[in-house]
């Protein structure tokens, strides 16, 4: 009978790596070819991109042609306070409208507080609903969700479902820093207290398609004010179509006028 | 653990159609019942038995194992070996060892990982570069959890030796909480299998990785249920078209775009907010009668204004439809009900009637 010689302990043979590749890519002439390489095969949202990228109209819109990491963006609409009218004002659209490009190119995404998300309205908007966790009901403990979220999730939208405290919206738009995430908060009639890097407001808005039972809803047409620090400091008003007759976001320009009769 | 001996009679794992080979391996069975009266019959071909009390009654664990090796081959080839757990026991059986208590781990560690009897998990792995047990087991626990789920992580507690054996499915929610407040979550371990391969084979990416290991932190908070994926499906109202499953940590997967035409299904953009619980509405005409739909499937009137839970009226502008919809017409649940798209200046909903009563089935946010 054989008894089992002892092996060598599981962790001995984890920690150090063999050679490491490059060992033998000493020629700067290979180097640069491995680093176009990993140019090439890098996902197209990696974690190093600063700015990640938003649909057009939105890109123009934007100081910084996209969602700068690290940063929080508040989304108000003339909301008038039921929580229909918070669903009805466009700023949960819009909010899901600043992901849709991200999402497209593998960021995650998060919806937290949101109870009902229209999926199929979030998909015709270009999401991609296998990256997107949906948490519509975080209770009184909203902010440590998000919290936990923006740890690891690159864009999260955040409809707090109570009044956010000063010191409890400071600490996450500080997470949001810390950890390179874009904060998309949808505040509703409690606001937000603290001041955001961007704010985009939605003003008059109005439905195409519709009549007197005739049609069906076609497309909405909004007024869209963005204000901001720095660059963004002057607020700037644009029109586009949200959604537009496909469900996805349209610049206000004869190109997007496809759809209604 | 148990300290197992397990016999295994290569010959009579398949059954044969006369049951011969059931009736040789309960002749086997008989055989070792006459050194131990408690042996276990796994399956046909495979028992176990205790190891402690036989071993010291008979001088040793070897001593045993060549008792019964002697009794089992006088019927038939039988494997015997000795280790911790009915995994490991199984596995040194095949390989006639006997391994040494706490050294589990250590006889696991060089095996690959398809031992462990999940195809899809031990693809997953060798595509990850985490060829045996051992590295297997290396990797930290709360990190398996999230991302493999609970069969990853009964694997993964099998390989490091800590459990007996597989077993059945685990409950999710028990499961999670218990990892979530075990091994503190470093990244070290994995990154040198992940970073080789992230996002290139697809299905798992760093992102993936992070954006699994915070959920699993809201599942902790929330119970799993906190956190949901939506997939599409088809249907005719905007409720049907989609379903929330609780997130599996299992990574993205990519639904198939729901297929076929949906009669009555209104045309896109779909409403971005559909109400968890119907709200009720009233809808009623310049002269505040209420306005219902015809059986002809006609507005019995032009309406006028909305009322939405006994909210202020707000003036109707415009309004699409209505669109009957005859569900399931030809079973008992039938339903008959109309769909109607009303503007309200900035605002758009999607109300549905039954049985002569409106509702505010999703919004147009």
């Amino acid at each position: 009978m054989f008894v089992a010689p002892p092996h060598r302990p599981a962790a001995d043979t984890q920690a150090p790596e063999g050679p490491p590749p490059t060992r033998r890519l000493d020629r700067p002439r290979d180097l640069a070819a491995l680093a176009l390489l990993a140019e090439r095969t890098r996902p197209v949202s990696s974690s190093r991109a600063r700015v990640l990228p938003v649909a057009p109209p939105l890109d123009v819109l934007l100081p910084d042609g996209g969602l700068r990491r690290g940063t929080t963006i508040v989304v108000s609409g003339p909301g008038r306070g039921t929580d229909a009218g918070r669903a009805a004002d466009g700023s949960v659209s819009m909010a899901l409208a600043l992901l849709a490009a991200a999402s497209g190119t593998g960021s995650w995404c998060a919806l937290v507080g949101l109870d009902g998300l229209g999926a199929v309205a979030a998909h015709e908007l270009g999401i991609d609903l296998a990256r997107l966790a949906v948490i519509p009901r975080p209770g009184v403990a909203w902010a440590e969700v998000t919290g936990a979220v923006i740890d690891g999730v690159d864009l999260v939208v955040l409809c707090p479902p109570f009044p956010p405290r000063p010191a409890m919206a400071r600490r996450l738009v500080a997470r949001a820093r810390e950890r390179r995430a874009v904060l998309v908060v949808v505040p509703g009639r409690a606001g937000w207290p603290d001041p955001p890097d961007l704010s985009l407001s939605i003003g008059e808005a109005c439905w195409d398609g519709a009549g007197t039972g005739e049609g069906f809803l076609s497309r909405r047409r909004m007024t869209v004010t963005v204000a901001g620090r720095r660059s963004a400091a002057r607020p700037r008003d644009h029109q586009l179509w949200l959604p537009s007759a496909t469900g996805a976001m349209a610049d206000d320009d004869p190109a997007g006028s496809e759809g209604s009769p | 653990m148990n300290r197992l001996v397990v016999v295994r009679c290569p010959d009579l794992l398949d059954e044969d159609e006369g049951g011969e080979a059931l009736r040789l391996f309960a002749q086997v069975v008989e055989a070792v019942e006459a050194y131990c009266p408690w042996v276990t019959t796994v399956r046909p071909g495979l028992c176990s038995l205790p190891a402690r009390g036989p071993a010291r009654y008979f001088g040793g664990e070897d001593r045993l194992v060549r008792l019964i090796t002697e009794v089992g081959v006088a019927v038939t080839p039988v494997e015997v070996g000795v280790a911790d757990g009915l995994f490991a026991a199984v596995l040194a059986a095949q390989g006639g060892v006997i391994v040494p208590a706490e050294g589990t781990a250590d006889f696991l560690a060089p095996l690959p990982v398809s031992v462990l009897g999940q195809p899809d998990l031990a693809e997953l792995l060798n595509r990850l570069g985490v060829r045996t047990l051992g590295e297997f087991a290396a990797l930290p626990e709360a990190h398996v959890l999230g991302r493999f789920g609970s069969d990853g992580s009964a694997g993964h507690r099998v390989a490091g030796g800590r459990s007996g054996e597989l077993g059945g499915r685990h409950r999710p929610g028990g499961e999670r909480r218990a990892a979530g407040s075990g091994a503190p979550a470093t990244t070290t371990t994995t990154a040198a299998a992940t970073a080789a391969q992230s996002g290139f084979w697809g299905g798992v990416s760093d992102t993936d990785a992070r954006a699994g290991r915070a959920l699993a932190a809201v599942q902790d908070l929330l119970g799993p249920d906190g956190v949901t994926i939506a997939h599409l499906q088809g249907g005719r109202g905007p409720a049907q078209r989609a379903r929330f499953v609780t997130w599996s940590g299992r990574g993205a997967h990519p639904d198939p775009a729901p297929g076929g035409p949906w009669p009555g299904q209104i045309p896109p953009p779909a409403p971005m907010v559909v109400h968890p619980a119907l709200l009720r509405a009233e809808l009623v005409g310049a002269d505040g009668e209420p306005i219902a739909v015809s059986a002809r499937g006609l507005l019995t009137g032009v309406p006028c204004r909305l009322s939405v839970e006994e909210t202020a009226w707000s003036a109707v502008t415009a309004w699409a439809g209505p669109w009957p919809s005859d569900e399931r017409w030809w079973s008992r649940s039938r339903q008959r009900s109309a769909r109607l798209q009303a503007v309200m200046g900035s605002a758009a909903h999607l109300l549905l009637i039954e049985r002569g009563r409106w509702w505010v089935e999703a919004t147009y946010g």
